[in-house]
Parts: C-alpha cells; structure tokens; sequence
C-alpha cells in the first residue's frame, strides 16, 4: 500500500454521549483516508459507554503507530455536547481548534446538578483555543434529519480545512454516498453543508 | 454499509481489529469459529457469523466459553482449521479444557483469541491473559494494529498447525476496538469436513496416558521455544545504540509515537516482541549484545520483563533492567505513559513532555455520566417493580447481581446488585448466602447469563434448599454486548432459525413450584406477582423463580425505525404535574427532564413509548397523546 511519508499527524478528538453518532463520524472520516491512502489509526470506547455514557474516538491520520492522543495532543475536539466537551479539554493544547454543539445532554443521575451553556463557552473562550460554536441540532433538523448532528459536526470540521492535505469535502461526500442508502445519503450531505457553511462564518 | 471484510485481494479497507483478526481466520482458511459474546472480543464472530454462508465456514454462538472451547476444539482434532473467541474472564470459564488442550495438543491449526481488556473499560478484573499461555504451556502472540493483527493471525495458524499444538493470539481493547487500514489477502479453499481418526488414544486424558502426554509436552514446548526466534513479528531494529528498548504487543506503537516525539527515534534499540509466551529467547540474547540499559515496555504484568532478567542472569549479562518500576502496573498504556517511562529510563526527567495541556483558570463542576439503562429500558421498569414489591413486604433483601446491562442497576436510583462478581455469580452467591443469613437473595440474571453459567446453580438451589427469589430478566437478546442472539431466541448467529429454549419451562422441568412470567411493562401486575413470590420463598423457606419478559427496548426502537413505525406518544400535562420528580429522579428514566420548575418534561426523540411514568405518576399527569402505528405492539413479542 502507498502511503504518502513524513507527513505531520493530525489528532482529532470526537467526543459526546453514546447514540450520537460519533464512532459512525470517525469511520467516515477513516474510510475516506484509507480510500486516499492516507494512513489512520482511530480508537473507540464501546461497550458499557453505549448505554449513553460518555464516549471519545480518537482519530490519528498521518503517519502515526498507535492510536491514541496524548494530553495536550489534539489538534482539534469535535465535541457533540458541552460538558463533555470541557470534560476532554485535557487533550486540548492552546492552538487547538475546539469545535462545539452548543448543547447539554443531562446525565441520568437524580438529583443531578448542571452546569450552564454560557458557564462552559466562557471557560473555553477564555484560554486561547480557536472556539467554533454550532447548533447541531437545529441544522440538522434544517436538512430534514434531526439525528444527523454528527454529519454538521463534520462539516463544521471540514471547513477549518485542518484536514485540506490530506481529505477534502467532496471526499467526505463521495463515502457518504456509498456507505448510506440514496435517500440518507443526501440528507446526510445536506446536514454536512449546513455545518460546514455555518462553521466558514466563524473566523479562526 | 461498512462492510469491508470481503473487499476483493489487494485491496486496502479501514478494519476495525475484530475484523482483521477475522479476516486473518479466513485467510488461513479456517472452517469453524464459536464464541461467547464479550466485549472487547465479541465483534470477530460476529464479522464470521455475517460471511459464514458466503464463504462455507461453520460459525456460531455457543452457550458459554467453555462450550466455545470445546466446539472448536472437537473441530481442530477432527481436522478442521477452527478459532475460538472470548473476553479475558472468558478463558477462566474455559480454562479446564485450555489445559488439556496443551496436552493432547491438535491436529490443525487452532487459535484461541483472548481479548483483554486493561483500564476495565467493560470488565471486572484486569487480569493479563499471557499468563495462560506460561500456565499452560500454550504459545501466545501479539500484535499492535489491525493490519498487524490480521498477518499474525493467520501465521498463527501455522505454526500452530506445524506443531500440533494450540496457539493463543492475546488481543486488548485498544487493538480489537482501533481501526486501521488492511490490505486484504487471498482467501484459500475453506474447509469445513474433516474426520476424526481414532488412533493410539491420544485424545483420551486418563492418567496413564496423561503421564506419558505430560512428557511429550515438555518435549514439544522446548520446540515451541525454538521455534518462536523463527517468526518473523519478533524483529529488533538496531541502530547502534548501547540503549534497547524492549515492546511486547501493542506497546511496539507507543514507543515508536513517544520516541519520535521525544526526537529520539532512531536512536535508541528497539526490540518488537510479538511472541512473549515463549520468550524468543535467541532474539532477546542477539538485540542485548553490547547493550548497557534496557527498558521493558509492556502492558499490565511484568511477563517479558521477567523472562528478560531470567535470560541476563542465566547469561551472566551485566545489564540495568528496567520495566515496571517505570511503566504503570494498571491501565492501558498511552504515548505520554510510555514517553515517561522513556524519559526516565533516559534520565532525561529534567525535559518535560512535549505535550503542553490546555489550562483553565475557570474550573466548572461537571457531573459524572455513568451508563444507563436506555429510554424504555424493561430492567428500569422490573427495578422499580421489585423495589416496590420489596418495601412492601418489609423484607431484608440481598442483591445478587450477574454480567449484563442490568448490572447498571447497581447505581443509583435503584442500588440493587449488592454483590456482582462474574457471569452466573447471582444464583451461585445466593447458594451460600441463603444458608448463612436470616435475609432473602433474590439473584437477578439476565436470559443470557441464565444459559451461559446460572442454570448448574440453580440445580444446587434446589438440590440444597436454598430459598432464593430468582429473577430471569429475558429480554430476547445479549443486550450488553450489541444483541447478539442466544438459545432463548430461536435464532442462530447466521440469522437461521432453530429451537426456542424457554427459561420457565427449565426451571418447572428441574423442580421449581413457584413459577411465574410476567411483564415488567405492566407495572401493578409485576409488583404484585413479585409480592407473591416473596411470599413463598419467606414462608414456604424454597426458591421461586419470575421470568420477567420484554424485549430490548433499543433492539425494539431500531426495529420500529427500520420499519417506520411510530411509538406511542406520551406528554406530561403541566398543570396536573406536582414537580415530584417520581419519573425523573426515583424511575431515572433519561427520556425524562426536569424544566426550572421542577415539572417533568418528556423528551421526544428519546421517549420510545413504554408508558411506566404514565403508569406510576401518583398524580396521573402523564398521558397517551398519540397511539402508536399499527404493528408497533406485535414487534415486541
């Protein structure tokens, strides 16, 4: 297998609560590397974590040997919501680029306490990370498909052209449309166009 | 969609390690495979159970590990190239076969694959499976990414071929659960028939025979020993140094990650250990000539590190030997781990890693998020029917919980798993619990586990009178490990269907007079069905048993979506509400939240239905506003 050398590793962090679609996000963005002969390492936490715990993939494209980030490691944290988000700013560095649905799951605990949106944005908005800010929720219900939050996060990804050397929104497409049948498929795209014309508004 | 395991030869596909351990089967040509679900080895059947048909291989789900173990066992001895696969805590259920496989040895390839599973992502215990393979005199190889993971399987089955001789092939959840690209092989003739020869009694362990076998295994492990500086997984990579690093399975990647990030590639020796039971003992001598310092770096027990002291002793090697006392003892290994270790063993502790963690001034109180029983989950609605049933009777009960999702009913709300040790522990600790205090066990089990490990326990119960309320949590699935199917269900792993074996009818047909089904859906009846069965165990001083029946709620949801059937909708009406929090905080149902003023709000997209809030709202303020489609009911039975 050809492999491009020598490239630097780009660290990817998705991060949210189990049923969001997060290991189907990173399988997209694994297959669409392979298919262009980029290398990629991807981890994944299944079992109990489905049950809506809180799960991480860590995605590595490049030319890494092991799978997993180091803290401090990420490039950029796609989170699908807020606290876990700040719960996984630990592989965040200060250049990181932190894309975020602006969204709290609340966790089945009783009597659970929770912290505010704004308390977290705050937080992260004021260290030095690059914060993009996206209503996944609403832009995928605008594209007639209210659980593909997942598929606006990876817009949102693809438009801080992080990704450019390697993987390009036509990619993403492209596996998108043989991977899901017809009708999903273009929802799905739609639902990535939003969040990638939504994330172009932020400047970073 | 995804399915990349029977892309043509040559191509490359992104595999998760599961399915490249698969594909490697196939590619040695493996015609039988069994398994008991558990994570983080349950995906490699399944992945076979898929291409089963397509390609003539004999796979299945099997009843516990110990029967999987023997199913492909009989396969390797009957001349049938087989795999077997299991979580670690798997291996210890088929241990007893596992040693006398050694003995007997096979007569095609056979490969026993353990996954396990350190930092206890989805497990009880942390325990190193390498240590098998030392037990029992079994070689065990590693690997450290999918592509790796699928070579090494199928040479696996060589060697394991070429010495007769069983071969296990450790995997962990960082390798069974990465994904990685693979490029795919030829896929050779399958062969699933073969016959079983009946020769010189080789197969048969009395001691007379075991005696004379014991010899040859000596004799054949000595081989193995030899025979491991042959494959070519072991490799060192010198780069003059007088430093060697030493890297057991899927540690060989974090050193290489850490040493590049460090800027200290190629610079230091480095040993790729893929065979650490038995050590390449040859290999080890030639990468430690001119060597001052070594660092060992394996994940979990000290196996290599052990073996690597044991050959500079019996070598007189004058070395400084590091390992544990500098890479953790507990948890996975990670770059950062590893480049500690690294950077001590390098006394370089005065450079720091060049990871430099975001900081926050600002710290919030996050909660935790522990899993949870799903929307609709049927154990959410059995907790609280038990529970309640429990209060009622004013019983003093002891919780007897076993592996499956109900093992979430250890949190709160419901704290009921008082002690949970391994698979078919419910009824097995209330065996002696029963006798030695004045409370009640209930020994809650799942349809699953009651096949896999409950049902010998259960004999002794009754044989022993030990007055215990069993409860069989049949939700028509292994739910915990992604629904896999099992003997409750009537369905095969290759999706045929077969006989459907009842719990009731088991536990009626080995003596238990109090037997009763009930659905947990339909609270009031479950309660007082319950209440009944305490009763008897309390007064009549036998066991009772309640099959409580109700299909996964998330295998059902999938259904109805795939079907585009619409569940029933249930809103709670504001005014009614009393803000009592019943529904969100004592039930713990997810599809339910609180708004700021304490009434209770139904989440939509996550409610799937099930109607227990509307049934146990003291103040009736939940209401059906929309029925379900025509046919969603009949898709839970």
């Amino acid at each position: 297998m050809v492999l491009k050398s020598d490239e630097k590793i780009i660290n990817l962090i998705v991060c949210g609560v189990g049923g969001q679609g997060l290991i189907t996000l990173a399988r997209i963005i694994g297959i669409t590397a392979v298919k262009k002969n980029i290398k990629v390492l991807m981890s994944e936490i299944h079992g109990m974590a489905q049950r809506g715990g809180q799960v991480v993939v860590h995605i590595r494209i490049g030319k890494p040997e092991s799978p997993l980030i180091p803290h401090g490691g990420a490039d950029v944290i796609i989170g699908l919501e807020l606290i876990e988000t700040y719960r996984n700013l630990e592989y965040a560095h200060s250049n990181s680029i932190i894309i975020v649905n602006n969204r709290i799951i609340r966790p089945a605990i009783p009597k659970v306490k929770l912290p505010r949106e704004e308390e977290i944005l705050e937080a992260i908005n004021a260290t030095n990370v690059k914060l993009i800010v996206i209503d996944a929720l609403e832009n995928a219900r605008k594209a007639g498909i209210p659980i593909a939050e997942n598929m606006v996060m990876l817009g949102a990804l693809m438009a801080t052209e992080i990704l450019q050397e390697y993987i390009t929104i036509s990619d993403i497409e492209e596996v998108i449309t043989e991977v899901f049948p017809e009708n999903l498929a273009r929802k799905n795209i739609k639902a990535l166009r939003f969040g990638y014309e939504t994330a172009k508004q932020f400047k970073i | 969609m995804f399915r990349g395991v029977l892309a043509p030869p040559g191509t490359h596909v992104l595999l998760l390690g599961n399915e490249a351990i698969a594909r490697g089967a196939i590619e040695a040509g493996i015609g039988f495979a069994a398994a008991y679900p558990g994570t983080p080895s349950t995906e490699i059947i399944e992945t076979l159970g898929r291409v089963a048909g397509k390609l003539g291989i004999y796979v299945e789900w099997s009843t516990n590990e110990k029967v999987a173990f023997e199913a492909a066992y009989g396969a390797a001895i009957s001349n049938v190239r087989s795999l077997v696969a299991m979580k670690h805590v798997g291996l210890n259920v088929a241990a007893d076969p596992l040693m006398s496989s050694a003995y007997t040895g096979v007569r095609v390839g056979f490969v026993i694959v353990s996954a396990d599973d350190p930092s206890m992502w989805s497990s009880q215990n942390e325990q190193d499976n390498r240590y098998y393979g030392l037990h029992a005199f079994i070689p065990v190889f590693e690997a450290y990414n999918p592509a790796e993971a699928k070579e090494v399987v199928k040479f696996a089955f060589d060697f394991s071929e070429k010495h007769k001789h069983p071969v296990i092939f450790r995997s962990t959840t960082r390798l069974s659960h990465s994904r990685g690209p693979v490029t795919l092989g030829e896929i050779p003739k399958i062969k699933s028939k073969g016959e079983y020869i009946k020769d010189a009694g080789e197969f048969t362990l009395i001691p007379q025979v075991s005696r004379k076998l014991r010899v040859k295994l000596l004799e054949k492990w000595s081989k193995i020993r030899e025979d491991v500086n042959n494959v070519p997984f072991n490799r060192i990579e010198d780069y003059g140094s007088k430093n060697l690093i030493i890297a057991s399975g899927m540690a060989y990647g974090y050193v290489k990650d850490a040493l590049k990030s460090l800027k200290l590639n190629d610079q230091i020796n480095i040993l790729k250990i893929a065979t650490p039971v038995p050590i390449p003992e040859k290999i080890v001598l030639k990468a430690l000539e001119n060597i001052e310092k070594v660092l060992i770096v394996e994940e979990i027990e000290p196996i290599v590190e052990n073996e690597v002291k044991r050959i500079a002793f019996e070598n007189n090697l004058n070395l400084e030997i590091h390992g544990k006392d500098y890479v953790p003892k507990r948890g996975e290994l990670t770059i950062d781990n590893v480049a500690n270790a690294i950077l001590k063993f390098m006394k370089k502790e005065n450079l720091s890693l060049p990871w430099k963690p975001l900081e926050i001034t600002r710290k919030i109180e996050i909660p935790r998020r522990p899993p949870t029983l799903c929307p609709g989950c049927p154990h959410r609605a059995m907790f609280y029917a038990l529970k309640k049933a429990v209060s009622k009777k004013k019983i003093n009960p002891i919780y007897c919980g076993d592996i499956g999702c109900y093992s979430l009913g250890a949190l709160p709300p419901f704290k009921a798993q008082d002690c949970l040790i391994e698979m078919g522990g419910s009824i097995g600790l209330a065996n002696g619990l029963a006798h030695t205090t004045n409370q009640t066990p209930i020994a809650i089990m799942g349809d699953s586990t009651f096949f896999h490990a409950c049902i010998p326990g259960l004999i002794n119960a009754i044989y022993n009178d030990a007055p215990t309320l069993v409860l069989v949590l049949d939700n028509r699935t292994t739910a915990m490990t992604g629904h896999q199917p099992h003997p409750g269900t009537g369905i095969k792993v290759t999706g045929e269907k077969t006989a459907i074996i009842y719990p009731e009818k088991i536990a009626e047909g080995i003596g238990i007079k109090h037997v009763d089904v009930i659905d947990p859906y339909n609270l009031n009846e479950s309660i007082d069905k319950i209440e009944k069965a305490i009763d008897y165990v309390v007064n009549q001083r036998k066991i009772a048993a309640i099959i409580v029946r109700r299909a996964c709620a998330l295998l059902i949801s999938a259904m109805a979506r795939r079907r585009e059937l619409r569940s029933p909708k249930y809103q709670v009406m504001t005014e009614e509400c009393k803000a009592c929090g019943i529904c969100y905080n004592l039930f713990g149902c997810p599809a339910i939240t609180p708004k700021p003023d304490g009434k209770a709000e139904i989440i939509q997209e996550q409610c799937i239905g099930c109607s227990v809030c509307a049934q146990l709202c003291p103040f009736n303020a939940i209401k059906m506003i929309e029925k379900g489609s025509k046919g969603w009911d009949e898709l839970w039975f």
